[in-house]
């Protein structure tokens, strides 16, 4: 393909920067209404206990309380998209039965006129529980049989898939690995807490909910099932959102749902922001996982089996534990031909904070295990362990066994060879660097995610494209931009096949009574899915602009193309009209037509490609103290075709840092189900001068199907730097280790125990 | 509750205004002033998100209360272009890509706008010193230091 292009691969600002770096742009937390009222949650302080008396009396005598909303009363709501088209559904409530199952499980909501008069009738709620024995530990959660979390259980789903034989794999391998890894219970850290909203319920029987969420017409979904509303009486707005991660794919269904409720109790707009607290300890977190992993594979560097024992660790409830777990299967399998593979996976609920959706989605965690060990089969058999990854790696061409899909674009060899090139790998690898205080390293990991979830969810994306009769055009896209930038990357895909300049295209905020059906942002599928439904909608819109051209030049439409701005016919470029004219007339001038031209598209994604990364890390590790210095990471990434190019370099090095943070700092604590570090001082994320040099690299193997070749990147980037630290480590200092987050004390003791 | 009337010198123009003694400064911007451009990330100092300038310094609106500064000349996110003309630290962050979700930006240009005025020709160490106490999960860091640098670099050059 030629990259001729005007506006794909070009890094145009983005198109709602203005508005954040002068403040103009509002976020859920920045909403204010008229009459407009506070709401917050009373919290279950016991990890698992039986409700068994609410007493709201004082509370409701207070003047300013206006709406009281008990576990009693506030509606069930299904909680996973997956769910709506399934008998299951009835298990997956958010808002529950009279059971808490962790230490900050909301009991009930109050609203109130003010901040401080709701703090107050908080405090005078009595709660009555009948505690129940809690379930801390994920292993007794397996064998417990007297205490069930759940009515169905403590086992919250299992999966399980083999082909080939793994035991005729292991007897052909001349080493076999075995492991076991663990890994923690990172947050999302967006700097806007997670769970904001504004529900406004008018007496016309039409609630308006302002939401933070990544998931719009889930949420318009869910509130509607909930509140026994027809679709087009919900109407779900999502104002500017502070960060998003997965973070916004979950819990706050149940926000939405009881802010809903007290605003149809009051007729008046209701409002629910949770702390930083609240959102450290009751909202969603990555599943920590403990992964048994054998491996075994020829002298020659062939991986002959690979055997894999999962239990994640769903805390009290589940939304997404069947998608994550499926995800370590998927990109597990899919990124090695591994002839002979056993997978298991077992997720169980226990009396934790729940979890969810979180940048990776299962992947940061299986790629710690599976990469950790493809590197300790490179050691013990000699070789490059860069030469083992392309030996054994998925390639284009082949199939992938999980997704069912042929792989049409994988550019790993080339991310590979680029950073390798770029780090200085091969001479940093056979240098044994550093003094014996400071031992250097460098480690390298590959990784495999899928763009999109249309092999797994229903998942359709749409978009409406409208054209002005001055030549300017409107987009409508509910594609959620959480900050990654998806909506200057769509503008960008409808210009360049419309011909209308990117700064003449104006992309509509979301808004379910506006924008057309979306599943929303999760699964780096924004670039991709709502890339096609983009260029979908923009080449219905230009078809129909050919159409009308026909009249005014003479011409057939199929002898017409568009360029700068102008409809121009081929063979005689002197016969041309410009958009602008041609819309002026279609529209006002010509009284026989009087028409819009309006693009439109909707549906799911034909494929579900898998984009790839390699990270280079380089590491210093203080053999006196166990600290870890990041020293530089190396980060190559195929996008498919990076739209903008800025934005997706801007993915790498966050993603990196994020990344960075779950190898070193990251991860809540917790004692007897209470989080012991609900804050940035004791929750430490990287700050600006713990970072190093991060090296973003773009690899572009153009996917077939996606709009201009384009697949995703926004969870990959983090994907794979853990265990790339984790196997630098090992090359500076020959530990290895096995467990996530890497303490300074981890190293000191790995150290000792190796002498 | 008692109240008290303080006044406030806010993006250049004089507020009078009743608050009470526990009232938070960022509060008082956002809710009673309607300035919502400063953010709040976690109310504890720990964030940045909420960094004004107060009498040229930067501050954490969230941990001062509005009696504290009563007199005090106070400039927000809000104050800083001129029409529409944009700051040189905000047409940086534009320009350098260092702003994603920009929850962090508006603290994160506050802390460099607070700096460039002390030291006008910082290094990149300084800047990555100086915005240690700003928070950001999207960007990694890089950009925005970028960016102040950048903005720094702009604004000797107007001066000169
Ligand atoms: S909100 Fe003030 S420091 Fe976080
Ligand atoms: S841009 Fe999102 S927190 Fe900084």
């Amino acid at each position: 393909m030629t990259d001729s292009y005007t506006a794909v691969g070009k890094s145009f600002q983005r198109i709602d920067g203005i508005d954040k770096v002068t403040g103009a742009a509002k976020y859920a937390t920045d909403l204010r209404f008229e009459n407009m009222l506070y709401a917050g949650l009373l919290r279950s302080p016991h990890a698992h206990a039986k409700v068994t008396c609410i007493n709201t009396s004082a509370a409701e005598k207070l003047p300013g309380v206006k709406a009281v909303a008990t576990i009693f009363d506030v509606p069930k709501v299904v909680q996973y998209w997956f769910f709506l088209r399934t008998e299951k559904k009835k298990e997956q409530m958010f808002l529950h039965d009279n059971i808490v199952r962790f230490i900050g499980d909301p009991v009930l909501a109050i609203a109130a006129t003010s901040k401080e008069m709701l703090k107050k009738a908080l405090s005078l709620v009595t709660v009555e529980y009948e505690l129940l024995k809690s379930i801390q530990d994920p292993h007794t959660a397996l064998t417990e049989t007297k205490v069930n979390i759940h009515k169905k259980g403590n086992i919250a789903f299992k999966v399980n898939k083999e082909f080939g034989n793994v035991h005729e794999g292991f007897k052909a391998a001349d080493i076999i690995v075995e492991n076991t890894y663990h890994t923690s219970k990172q947050k999302h850290a967006s700097l806007e807490p997670i769970g904001t909203c504004v529900a406004s319920f008018q007496s016309n029987g039409k609630l308006t909910v302002y939401s933070s969420t990544q998931l719009p017409h889930w949420s318009q979904h869910y509130l509607a099932m909930a509140l026994g509303l027809s679709l087009n009486k919900v109407r779900v707005i999502k104002p500017f959102t502070g960060g998003a991660f997965g973070g916004r794919c979950g819990v706050i269904h149940g926000l939405e749902v009881m802010c809903s409720y007290l605003s149809r109790q009051t007729l008046q707009p209701v409002k629910m922001s949770f702390t930083r607290e609240e959102d450290f300890s009751a909202t969603e977190s990555r599943h920590p996982m403990t992964i048994r992993m054998k491996t075994g594979a020829t002298k020659e560097g062939m991986i002959t089996a690979n055997k894999v024992e999962i239990l994640s660790d769903t805390g009290g409830y589940g939304t997404h534990y069947i998608g994550v777990i499926a995800d370590c299967m998927s990109t597990g399998i899919g990124l090695y031909n591994i002839p002979n593979y056993s997978f298991s996976g077992t997720v169980v609920y226990t009396n934790k904070s729940p979890c969810g959706a979180l940048r990776g989605y299962g992947n940061p965690q299986m790629n710690f295990a599976q990469e950790s060990q493809i590197d300790i089969i490179a050691r013990k058999i000699g070789m490059d362990p860069m030469a083992l990854k392309l030996k054994n790696y998925r390639r284009e061409g082949e199939m992938d066994p999980v997704l069912n899909e042929l792989i049409l674009s994988n550019g790993l060899k080339e991310c590979l060879e680029k950073g390798a090139r770029s780090c200085g790998w091969e001479e940093k690898r056979l240098r044994q660097a550093g003094n014996d205080l400071i031992k250097k390293g460098i480690g390298l990991s590959i990784m495999l995610h899928g763009t999109g979830a249309a092999r797994a969810l229903p998942d359709p994306g749409s978009a409406t494209i409208m054209i002005n009769s001055d030549g300017t055009a409107n987009l409508h896209t509910a594609a959620a931009d959480e900050g990654q930038g998806n909506r200057t990357v769509l503008a960008q895909i409808a210009s360049e096949i419309l011909g209308i300049e990117f700064d003449n295209i104006s992309v509509s905020e979301t808004d379910t009574d506006i924008t057309p059906l979306d599943c929303g942002t999760h699964g780096s599928r924004q670039a991709y899915c709502g890339g096609l439904s983009v260029r979908n909608a923009a080449m219905d819109a230009r078809q129909k602009m050919l159409n009308h051209a026909q009249k005014y030049l003479k011409v057939e439409a199929n002898q017409l193309i568009i360029k700068n701005g102008h409809i121009i016919e081929k063979s005689n470029p002197d016969n041309n009209i410009s958009i602008k004219d041609l819309m002026q007339k279609i529209q006002i001038q010509d009284m026989g037509v009087c028409e819009q031209v309006i693009g439109s598209a909707s549906g799911i994604a034909p494929a579900m490609p898998g984009y790839y990364g390699a990270v280079f890390a380089e590491v210093e590790v203080n053999t006196q103290t166990g600290r870890v210095k990041v020293i530089k990471l190396t980060s190559a990434y195929d996008v498919g075709k990076a739209i903008n190019p800025d934005m997706v370099r801007g993915q790498i090095v966050g993603g990196g840092v994020m990344g960075i943070g779950f190898a070193l700092t990251e991860g809540l604590q917790l004692k007897d189900g209470h989080i012991l570090n609900p804050n940035f001082t004791d929750y430490r994320i990287l700050r600006s001068c713990d970072i190093p040099e991060i090296e973003p690299i773009i690899v572009e193997s153009n996917e077939p199907t996606g709009p201009f070749g384009a697949k995703g990147i926004g969870e990959g980037s983090m994907v794979n730097v853990a265990s790339a630290i984790s196997n630098a480590i090992c090359h500076a200092t020959g530990v290895r280790l096995t467990e996530l987050s890497i303490t300074p004390e981890q190293i000191l003791q790995s150290i000792k125990n190796s002498r | 509750m008692k109240k008290k009337n303080i006044w406030m010198n806010v993006n250049g123009e004089w507020h009078d205004l009743t608050v009470t003694l526990q009232d938070r400064l960022i509060d008082t911007l956002r809710d009673q002033i309607g300035l919502t451009g400063t953010k709040e990330g976690c109310g504890e100092g720990e964030c940045g998100a909420c960094t004004i300038n107060l009498n040229g310094k930067a501050v954490l609106a969230c941990l001062m209360l509005s009696v504290q500064a009563d007199g005090a000349q106070v400039t927000t996110i809000e104050g800083l272009q001129n029409g529409t003309d944009l700051h040189p630290l905000q047409t940086a962050f534009l320009t350098e890509s260092a702003v994603q979700c920009g929850y962090c930006t508006p603290g994160m240009i506050m802390a460099g706008h607070a700096l460039i005025k002390q030291n006008p020709d910082p290094d990149k160490t300084t800047v990555k010193t100086c915005l240690a106490n700003n928070l950001c999960r999207c960007t990694g860091y890089e950009q925005p230091v970028k960016a102040v640098l950048k903005a720094a670099g702009e604004m000797r050059r107007k001066i000169k």
